[in-house]
């Protein structure tokens, strides 16, 4: 335990090697993987720009939001990050039974010499601010608003931190760092996708120094990922036969033509499941059609014929003409 | 042998998933099908190749999806203003001109999407041999414009020419690729850069044009060809630019009201002063509606619907879950206080805890919108069922839902005419009837209440004309007057506005392109969504979102399902 909040990051890594990136920066890392540190995934992909708003975070302690759709990677871009760097890192998911007693700790009964005694048990806010370690609050938006002001004041570069239940005052361990998740920018659910999103404080979204949005990869990069994660796919034309379609599912979301769209997870699930199953539209209606609306397996019956040339012949999409009316 | 509805029907299912398709492949929203052609909004996409056009009645899937494809690649690689700045005048040069810019994005079908490139082609092949088979073939006109798309087809694709023709283009393709060959080269290396391309494309209109007046003067006039004739009547529609689209099978006839359009205020009403709301159960005998409410019941009882299965799926589609009180005695979740003491007095039983409840909530206003003019008195029975049931369901759903009907108070303009004629007939007076709104259900009366009030839908001889565009000012209007967070309206209709007596004292169109006005003002605000159900016609002009009802076959589960399909279809983003 002691061993974690001594080290500190002692050297200097180049982003353009560590990263692929074309800058000049230099990122502080430790040398050595402690348990904390999570594994690398030599496969990721990193997003320029989602990647050096994370790197200004661990570099110039800022506190960093990435914002973006479900499946798109945001909270395993953060780990990736730190995993690079050695970085310990700590992932919280939230929701809206997290309490403040969670966050800052309580008084818990422990046996201490055959005795039963009440002892202050940190929690993990006050445990991560002592020790180098990066915090990610995951769902940010599924806090409460009315606790999630626990932590109003670390947003704050040097922001101390106050234990009432001990009138102790935690100084943040030099290399803390935080960051979190959100599928919306704390204005709710407007889209109708993301239920259980809280409308958030604007006085604290303003306290994140930097808020990232990682939305949709171009689309050489997806392609990318896919040939990245599924090696056994390598016809190229299937490739990008796959992400067009994905590509149609998100602007006929945005047209509000689906109710649904397919995220780079359910890309890979859906590659990978053309590799169990042999065939792609197969896969696709275990992977993707199933999860949608009935009412328009019709239409993306449309697109997956743009994409493939044939019909995706589940048995509810015909072509209207055989359709009984 | 399908009927006229189920056609207008498919048509509407075929225009919905092409309009779909465009909008994903052009990732503009704004885009939609209606009456067989392209809109942006409530304006038409000009797009005028030729095999662009569908034929309802002739074509299948495959010829819709060629043509949709075909226009979502022209908004994308091709710059419409510059298209038009260089079309030209002349209606032969302009038809080439469209049909070669459309030839050059159709070739730029992106290679990811093998499927469109297919469409494409198929549906390039198969206008080739409808035109073919149509005798367009036979007039001098017709095969040097077929000649000309097949080569330049053939030469932008790479491709062969259509098999089947080859041999009949091959005098005409050898007379006229030498002319133009420096041309054809042209066209297929400016295949990228729109500007280049079009200046190759318009020295071959030209070119082509030229040729046809050569041979007009020559041909005397003693050549009467019936069939080239006939060839060159059946063309002259392919050349006809400003059609508002052929009005296909069952579907409104609208047009463009000149009135209308140039008074500078907007929409006129001459006088209102006649104008009532009136609950509908005050027109009717008390002892009328009872035996009207039992026709009804008889009506709904014969039909069989499954009324429990509708308010399910409509309650599915308008709930969200809200929290709503406490679930008590619970093994874990928050700690309830008032359980404090049987911790105590006994300490095994640990259901001490409570969790918050949610539950679905609908907070939604569902509208229904009757057109009570005189011709719909021929469905009203099937209307009526419609409602009732309807009405029945969205309670169940707890969805809060208004039945309301408008109609005038008078044939032919009725007091308000006289006024107007007192008046001394003064210049495009507006609307000229006095308007009778009638409320059947309002949202605060339970469908139980207003049971006899829905049945006064039977008594027809309220049922006069109609102004539909202040109807669906009047109805949104009571709906904004609510809170509720989501508002539907429904209109019920079987055709356009229509008032004689407004139609001859402005013109034939004024109250419909006030209706269009209205509805896409709406439609524009976002604040009520308005959905049109034609009985057993299309309302492609009015409302964006609409469904024909096919009801000769009684009001069954099917047309329920068909309509909380249409409000899933279309729900906002």
């Amino acid at each position: 335990m002691t061993e974690i909040a001594q080290i500190k990051p002692d050297r200097l890594v180049a982003v353009r090697e560590m990263f692929g990136i074309d800058s000049e920066l230099q990122v502080p890392a430790f040398s050595e993987r402690e348990d904390h540190v999570p594994e690398i995934d030599p496969a990721y992909r990193f997003n320029p720009d989602v990647t050096l708003a994370i790197l200004a975070g661990f570099m110039r302690d800022r506190r960093v939001m990435v914002q973006g759709l479900h499946g798109t990677g945001k909270s395993t871009h953060i780990e990736q990050v730190a995993a690079r760097l050695n970085w310990p890192c700590v992932r919280v998911n939230l929701d809206g039974h997290i309490s403040r007693l969670d966050l800052v700790g309580k008084d818990t009964i422990v046996i201490r010499d055959g005795k039963q005694v009440t002892e202050f048990q940190e929690g993990i806010v006050p445990w991560a601010l002592q020790r180098p370690v990066a915090l990610i609050f995951d769902e940010y938006d599924a806090g409460r608003p009315d606790v999630m002001f626990v932590i109003q004041r670390i947003l704050e570069r040097d922001g101390k931190f106050t234990l009432l239940d001990q009138n102790r005052v935690i100084r943040p361990n030099r290399h803390f760092r935080l960051f979190a998740t959100s599928n919306t920018v704390g204005l709710g659910n407007l889209n109708g996708l993301y239920h259980g999103t809280q409308m958030l404080n604007h006085a604290q979204i303003d306290r994140w120094n930097i808020v990232a949005t990682l939305n949709f990869l171009p689309r050489d990069e997806e392609i990318a990922i896919i040939q990245a994660r599924v090696p056994g796919i390598r016809e190229r034309s299937m490739l990008e036969s796959m992400v067009s379609l994905a590509e149609l599912t998100r602007n006929g979301f945005a047209a509000g033509d689906l109710s649904t769209l397919m995220s780079p997870r359910t890309l890979i699930t859906w590659a990978e499941n053309c590799e169990i199953f042999g065939d792609p539209g197969q896969a696709f209606r275990l992977s993707f059609l199933n999860k949608c609306d009935e009412a328009e397996h019709p239409i993306i019956g449309e697109y997956f014929q743009r994409c493939f040339d044939r019909e995706l012949d589940a048995p509810d999409v015909q072509p209207p003409h055989a359709m009984n009316l | 042998m399908a009927t006229i509805q189920q056609q207008a029907r498919r048509q509407q299912r075929v225009e919905e998933l092409c309009g779909a398709a465009i909008r994903a492949l052009t990732g503009d929203p704004e885009l939609h099908m209606r009456a067989h052609g392209l809109y942006r909004g409530q304006k038409r996409v000009p797009l005028y190749a030729p095999h662009l056009r569908t034929d309802p009645g002739a074509d299948d899937i495959g010829g819709h999806r060629g043509a949709s494809d075909g226009m979502a690649l022209r908004l994308l690689h091709s710059d419409a203003e510059l298209h038009r700045s260089l079309s030209p005048e002349e209606p032969v040069q302009r038809l080439i001109f469209e049909l070669l810019e459309q030839l050059r994005v159709e070739s730029l079908a992106p290679a990811d999407k093998p499927g469109m490139a297919g469409n494409l082609e198929r549906r390039f092949v198969s206008w080739s041999l409808q035109y073919h088979h149509a005798g367009l073939t036979g007039s001098e006109l017709g095969i040097l414009l077929y000649t000309l798309a097949q080569v330049c087809w053939a030469r932008l694709n790479a491709r062969r020419v259509v098999e089947e023709t080859e041999d009949l283009i091959e005098a005409t393709r050898a007379g006229i690729v030498p002319l133009i060959g420096h041309e054809l080269a042209a066209l297929k290396r400016n295949r990228d850069d729109q500007a280049g391309f079009a200046q190759a494309a318009l020295t071959i209109a030209r070119q082509v044009h030229g040729w046809i007046e050569d041979a007009g003067a020559g041909q005397s006039e003693a050549a009467d060809d019936d069939a080239a004739d006939a060839a060159d009547g059946a063309l002259k529609f392919l050349l006809d630019f400003d059609q508002q689209g052929d009005a296909g099978v069952a579907s409104v006839i609208s047009g463009r009201s000149k009135v209308f359009a140039d008074a500078a205020a907007g929409y006129r009403i001459f006088s209102t002063r006649y104008d009532r709301e009136s609950g509908a159960a005050e027109l009717v005998r008390p002892a009328l509606l009872g035996e009207l409410r039992t026709r009804l019941d008889r009506l709904v009882a014969d039909q069989g619907v499954n009324v429990r299965r509708v308010a399910r799926r409509l309650a599915a589609m308008f709930a969200q879950p809200k929290r709503d009180g406490w679930l008590f005695g619970e093994e874990e979740g928050y700690i309830d206080g008032r359980r404090l003491t049987q911790l105590v007095s006994s300490p095994d039983e640990r259901r001490l805890f409570r969790q918050e409840l949610f539950q679905p909530r609908p907070h939604t206003l569902f509208s229904l919108l009757i057109d009570c003019s005189g011709s719909m008195k021929a469905h009203i029975e099937s209307v009526a069922v419609l409602v009732d049931v309807l009405a029945r369901a969205l309670q169940q759903a707890g969805v809060a839902s208004e039945v309301l009907g408008f109609t005038t108070g008078a044939w032919n303009g009725g007091r308000v005419q006289r006024d107007w004629i007192a008046a001394g007939r003064p210049k495009h007076p507006g609307r000229l009837n006095e308007l009778s709104y009638l409320v059947y259900k309002d949202a605060e009366t339970s469908w139980r209440r207003a049971r006899p009030s829905i049945a006064a839908l039977l008594k027809p001889d309220l049922f006069r004309e109609g102004v539909d565009g202040e109807a669906v000012d009047w109805a949104c209007a009571r709906m904004l007057g609510r809170s509720d967070t989501r508002r539907v309206l429904v209109v019920i209709s079987d055709g356009c506005p229509m008032d004689a007596a407004t139609n001859l004292a402005n013109d034939q169109f004024y109250l419909d392109n006030h209706l269009k006005e209205v509805v896409a003002r709406h439609e524009r605000q976002g604040e009520v969504e308005i959905y049109g159900l034609g009985v057993g016609l299309d309302l492609s002009p009015y409302y964006r979102r609409r469904l024909s009802l096919d009801l000769a076959r009684g009001v069954d589960n099917r047309v329920f399902d068909e309509i909380v399909g249409l409000l899933r279809r279309s729900r906002p983003a």
